[in-house]
């Protein structure tokens, strides 16, 4: 049995924030993570990460009124106010651990344009700023020699008189499981992409935070806020960043037209992504796209441009579409990219169960509201990422010792054992993908009352049916067919959050819009939709929504 | 359309060797080959491991050998490599252990990385950033591309012979810290670079400039180290020696002097080198293959020198 | 075909054999050559490690001088193709630096249009005589015979300098000049490796380990003989492979290594000895007398 102060599973941008401050904060902290850490799906956020420097007249009220416009008034106040007023030093302490930003000809930072915001704020490097980040705090964890469970998959969550006390997992690579206890564990999985198919997330994105935190007591918040992000490829889902955008680029259709100019007169290409994702659907739908897709279109910039700012855009349009966006536009469509939900948190990471925290994508503080701005995310696990392991000391230095009972180790092999011996079934492929494709269907860019029941009706089948999934691999080395089917019911219990989330809200509001119901309805609905375990059941419940100093007003860009 | 893969499986449990395995699966005209590993472990064989994540070259995960050569699978069509439905051979990467099937171990290569203290060490300026020109942080891109897949190591036929060579992706790396200007501690790094394993054990073969799916040139970045390594005084290696000797004799008489090279990079001091060369030398001499005493020089060879001079001069005005 | 020759510094040095069968094979092929007397040493990258520009500019001078001979240039050692070769393509796709380059040149009275074609003898005789016309040539049928091909790094990579997308051929040229001659091209895993030959001098331990490995690897597999179209492979795995072999537990230095000429006027019936076979390092009687047994 390993013992930990702090441990935190998922080594994104969260986790490895959380983690370096916890060492920073004189703790033993351990990292837990399914992959090694630079092949976290932090690395594929592309455009930028958002941050109001006062001391070159900018304001950090400016980022936060646009953060809640956003969020179409959804995002709690406080917890926006906390964010962008941290953003600037964060900033500035990224630069000093060694991110590569891009600069102005005075050698200061540069920015870029980005959706939402008049003001350009996006610090960015080229188009992989989410990588050139993750392997910044990679090499952080190198200094600080941070301890890694590298390839160890967490199965479970162990509480003991109503605490978090640590976490089972085992090592994908022997197969060796193992009890690690922990006075505190933070939660940064990152997000559950892979419910829908297709999806700009990674493999790894099934949403094993989100499950663990319900399992352990935990509510999700908002969970029907999916963001589609307007730019990505048919079938593949590969996302192609608002950089392009930010840039300069246009959105156009099968006639030729720059069409946010109906839907978004100010901010064009630029609105908000519901907005620019709906805009497009509808153009799609009316009959102006092409095999269900509009046009980006870069031709504009200039190829040397495109290379220099945006080279992982032409090398992705070159490799997946043999189109160089110096000559032609490229066909893209709204594709399913962020999940706004997750685990509730307070300002500090904290959830309602003693010792356990979250961050990143996986929480919900809620800084996002119904809908994330572009540059946005990266903040949010670099912010809040810091914030959870501050936050955990004070609680884990009052902790005293802990003692944590094997038995529960022997519980989850015995369990894991047993669906290991499962009789020939299907395959739990078949299952996520008949998830993949109905969550789509049900819980797409438009949703209404029989999508959304039908959704639910299905996932529910869908649970039925996982105890018939078989395992094909009985080996301990390198199982991944046992990693995914346990993925799979970690997916199936946020699939069923989203839709519960979905059927409740009965408004539009940011990026879950109804078309039953298109308004948004401040007087019922300014509020966050909850969705709990109550035994083996779900339970929906509401919460309010902090408001500051912004009041709601009507959203147009 | 119908994909033939032919895997190279080892399970560590069940087998005592590795062996071949064919899998015929379909897939569409434009898959990768990843989709079709992926397909056929969601259809054929749950047993298959592999790695991969995010399906769009910025993971590094999935870098195998396809066809004898390392490539990332998920930017690799079937079509291109095997235009005419020809089997695909994928295998896991070269210079790696193999933990089973197309899963490499990976340990050495991260504490190759860990071994060049690949963070930037500067003060803490906690006020502000930084300052640093725009070309400086563009010029760092290039090696910052670098997604620590593997495909360099599994080419490079220096650490094929020899596995305490610290290797294309972690001396690319260091390139990374040694040409930010941030950075502190330059002259250290390179002291250390130009050590045993280090710069100069590359044979310079561009294996790794070939495979690289980002273009990070981990070869040109070895090969500028070892100027920047000379420049910042470090001439006590052969490589330098060598370097100066073949440069110098370009400059004199336009043409290599292969007797007067071997003799200055082995050092004329180093009694047992120059004993071993002259070991070959007498073969070579009773083969009748020794270099004329004066090597054959091109016509006009003062022009060679005159450009020579002309350029050198350039180069220390800049 | 008349052709500007490029002959390299160690065709004219430590393997003079290299020249003198390449003379007679050409000679039989129908090429006139004619050598860019005032061509100086390509740099073989060591230069261009110290001063990328002069290399390029002496590289670039040399295909200047063919321009003004009016004549395509012919190489025979895989690193002055390869040399060559990517200094063309670094001029030719950046035309500011091909400027700057002929503002030497004009001193000189040179000026590079960035038009010549400079091919190895092998890719010669794949694409410019053709391997049908080529075998027509050939008096002695080598079927029975194995020989492995060793490319040299520098006629393979890196792809885009070397025109091999345009000619795919070129990536399995050696083996199908081998085949051409009815011999079979040994498969063993370091026809594409790296010979060792650039950190001879710099780190003899792991230069020797690759000669040892490659040809160790190479007899293991059943060759006859090596055959390379690198004069500077040759030089380390014929003139190391004694001691190579030994250090490294690979028996004995049993394996000849041929040039391509060597292997093409065998293929057409000259005498091993005229083409300088018997002037390497590693003993090559054995195999010569194998290729008279053939003959009669």
């Amino acid at each position: 049995m390993s013992k930990h102060d702090l441990l935190i599973i998922g080594a994104g941008l969260a986790g490895l924030r959380a983690a370096v401050e916890g060492v920073r904060q004189g703790l033993n902290v351990a990292v837990i993570t399914k992959v090694h850490p630079v092949r976290s799906h932090s690395n594929a956020a592309q455009g930028g990460i958002n941050a109001a420097l006062t001391d070159r007249g900018d304001d950090w009220r400016d980022h936060a009124l646009a953060t809640i416009k956003g969020s179409d008034y959804l995002a709690d106040q406080d917890a926006v106010e906390v964010m962008c007023r941290e953003a600037g030093e964060a900033i500035i302490e990224l630069e000093n651990m060694g991110v590569i930003f891009s600069r102005d000809d005075d050698g200061k930072l540069g920015t870029r344009a980005f959706g939402g915001q008049k003001k350009a704020r996006t610090y960015f490097v080229g188009a992989i700023t989410g990588s050139a980040l993750l392997h910044v705090l990679y090499e952080q964890s190198v200094k600080y020699d941070l301890h890694i469970y590298e390839e160890w998959f967490v199965s479970k969550l162990i509480k003991q008189d109503g605490k978090i006390s640590g976490a089972i997992a085992f090592d994908i690579k022997t197969g060796q499981m193992e009890l690690i206890t922990a006075k505190a564990v933070v939660l940064a999985t990152g997000g559950a992409g892979r419910v829908f198919e297709p999806s700009t997330n990674a493999l790894i994105c099934t949403g094993d935070g989100l499950s663990l935190a319900m399992q352990a007591g935990a509510p999700l918040m908002d969970t029907e806020m999916i963001q589609y992000h307007p730019t990505t490829l048919a079938g593949n889902g590969i996302l192609l960043s608002e950089a392009a955008r930010g840039d300069g680029a246009y959105l156009i259709n099968s006639e030729g037209d720059r069409f946010m100019e109906k839907y978004a007169p100010d901010y064009m290409e630029l609105a908000s992504r519901d907005v620019v994702s709906r805009a497009e659907q509808t153009e799609i739908d009316e009959g102006r796209g092409v095999d269900g897709c509009v046009y980006l279109d870069l031709r504009h910039l200039g190829k040397k441009f495109i290379e220099e700012r945006l080279g992982y855009l032409q090398e992705v349009a070159l490799e997946f579409r043999g189109i160089d966006l110096s000559e032609s536009p490229i066909p893209i469509k709204p594709g399913m990219h962020y999940i706004m939900g997750g685990i509730k948190t307070d300002l500090n990471g904290a959830t309602n169960i003693p010792g356990l925290y979250a961050a990143g994508e996986c929480a919900n503080v809620s800084v996002h509201g119904a809908n994330r701005l572009g540059a946005n995310s990266l903040l949010d696990t670099i912010v809040f990422g810091r914030r959870a392991a501050v936050n955990s000391v004070e609680y884990i230095k009052s902790f005293g010792s802990l003692e944590v009972d094997e038995k529960e180790l022997s519980k989850e092999k015995s369990r894991i054992q047993n669906i290991l011996d499962r009789p020939r079934g299907m395959r739990s492929s078949e299952l996520r993908n008949k998830m993949g494709s109905t969550m789509t269907k049900g819980i797409g860019v438009w949703r209404d009352k029989n999508s959304i029941s039908e959704a639910i009706t299905k996932m529910k089948d869908l649970r039925g049916q996982l105890p018939n999934v078989y395992i094909e691999n009985k080996g301990k080395v390198f199982n991944t067919d046992l990693v995914s089917y346990l993925e799979l019911e970690f997916m199936v219990d946020v699939a069923e959050s989203i839709c519960q989330g979905a059927d409740i809200r009965l408004e539009s509001r940011g990026a879950h819009f109804r078309t039953d119901m298109k308004t948004r309805n401040d007087a019922d609905w300014l509020k966050h939709t909850l969705v709990q375990f109550e035994g083996e059941e779900l339970n929906t419940t509401t919460s309010d929504v902090t408001i500051t100093d912004w009041q709601p007003t009507e959203r147009v860009y | 359309m119908e994909a033939q893969i032919k895997v190279k499986r080892f399970n560590p449990e069940n087998d005592s060797e590795s062996f071949f395995q064919d899998y015929s699966i379909d897939v569409t005209e434009d898959s990768t080959i990843l989709d079709g590993l992926i397909k056929i472990r969601e259809e054929l064989d749950g047993t298959l491991a592999l790695r991969c994540s995010c399906r769009a070259s910025i993971c590094g995960s999935c870098s195998m050998k396809v066809n004898g050569s390392a490539k990332l699978v998920c930017k690799t069509r079937i079509k291109e490599v095997s235009p005419e439905g020809e089997s695909v051979t994928v295998e896991p990467m070269g210079n790696f252990p193999v933990i089973k099937d197309l899963v490499t171990d990976m340990d050495l290569f991260w504490s190759k990385v860990k071994s060049v203290d690949p963070y930037v060490k500067t003060n803490f300026k906690p006020e502000a950033e930084h300052i640093a020109s725009n070309e400086s942080m563009t010029h760092l891109l290039g090696v910052m591309n670098c997604i620590m897949c593997g495909a360099c190591v599994s080419e490079c036929t220096a650490l094929e012979v020899d596995p305490t060579f610290t290797g294309p992706a972690a001396l690319a790396k260091a390139y990374r810290f040694v040409a930010d200007p941030r950075d502190e501690e330059k002259k250290s790094r390179l002291d250390k670079l130009n050590e045993n394993a280090g710069v100069w054990d590359c044979s310079r073969c561009l294996a790794c400039v070939e495979v690289c799916p980002k273009d990070v040139a981990p070869m040109e970045r070895i090969v500028k180290m070892r100027d920047l390594a000379i420049e910042e005084g470090y001439t006590n290696t052969s490589g330098y020696r060598h370097t100066e000797s073949f440069s110098d004799s370009i400059k004199r008489s336009g043409r290599l002097d292969e007797t007067r090279l071997a003799l200055e990079s082995t050092g004329l001091l180093n009694i047992s080198g120059l004993i071993d060369l002259a070991v070959i030398g007498i073969k070579s001499l009773f083969k009748g293959k020794i270099p004329p005493p004066l090597p054959h020089k091109p016509e006009e060879a003062d022009k060679v020198t005159s450009i020579a001079r002309r350029l050198d001069s350039q180069e220390s005005e800049e | 075909m008349k052709l500007a020759f490029y002959p390299g510094c160690v065709a004219r040095g430590a393997a003079p054999e290299l020249y003198k069968s390449t003379m007679l094979v050409v000679d039989k092929l129908g090429i006139e050559l004619e050598e860019i007397e005032k061509a100086a040493c390509t740099g073989a990258g060591v230069l261009q490690e110290k001063n990328q520009k002069l290399g390029d500019v002496l590289n670039i001078r040399t295909l200047a001088l063919a321009e003004q001979m009016g004549l395509s240039v012919m190489t025979i050692c895989s690193t002055c193709q390869g040399v060559i070769s990517q200094a063309n393509h670094r001029v030719v796709n950046n035309p500011e630096y091909l400027e700057e380059i002929n503002k030497e040149l004009e001193k000189e009275g040179l000026h590079y249009s960035g038009k010549t074609e400079v091919k190895h003898l092998l890719w010669i005789l794949l694409e410019d005589i053709g391997i049908q016309k080529l075998q027509d040539m050939f008096n002695i049928n080598l079927s029975g015979f194995n020989f492995a091909p060793f490319y040299g790094c520098y006629l393979i990579r890196p792809s885009d300098a070397l025109g091999i997308t345009e000619n795919p051929k070129r990536k399995h040229s050696l083996d199908i000049v081998i085949e051409s001659t009815g011999a079979s091209s040994t498969d063993y895993a370091g026809k594409t490796r790296c010979c060792g030959f650039p950190i001879l001098l710099i780190n003899q331990k792991n230069s020797l380990k690759m000669v040892a490995k490659h040809t160790g690897d190479a007899k293991d597999n059943g060759a006859d003989a090596m055959v390379t179209p690198c004069p500077l492979c040759h030089l380390n795995l014929d003139g190391y492979q004694a001691k190579a072999r030994r250090q490294n537990k690979r028996g004995k230095a049993d394996l000849p290594i041929l040039h391509l000429p060597q292997l093409i006027g065998m293929a057409m019936g000259l005498d091993p000895k005229e083409l300088g076979i018997n002037k390497h390092l590693v003993s090559t009687a054995a195999f010569i007398k194998s290729i008279k047994t053939k003959v009669a």
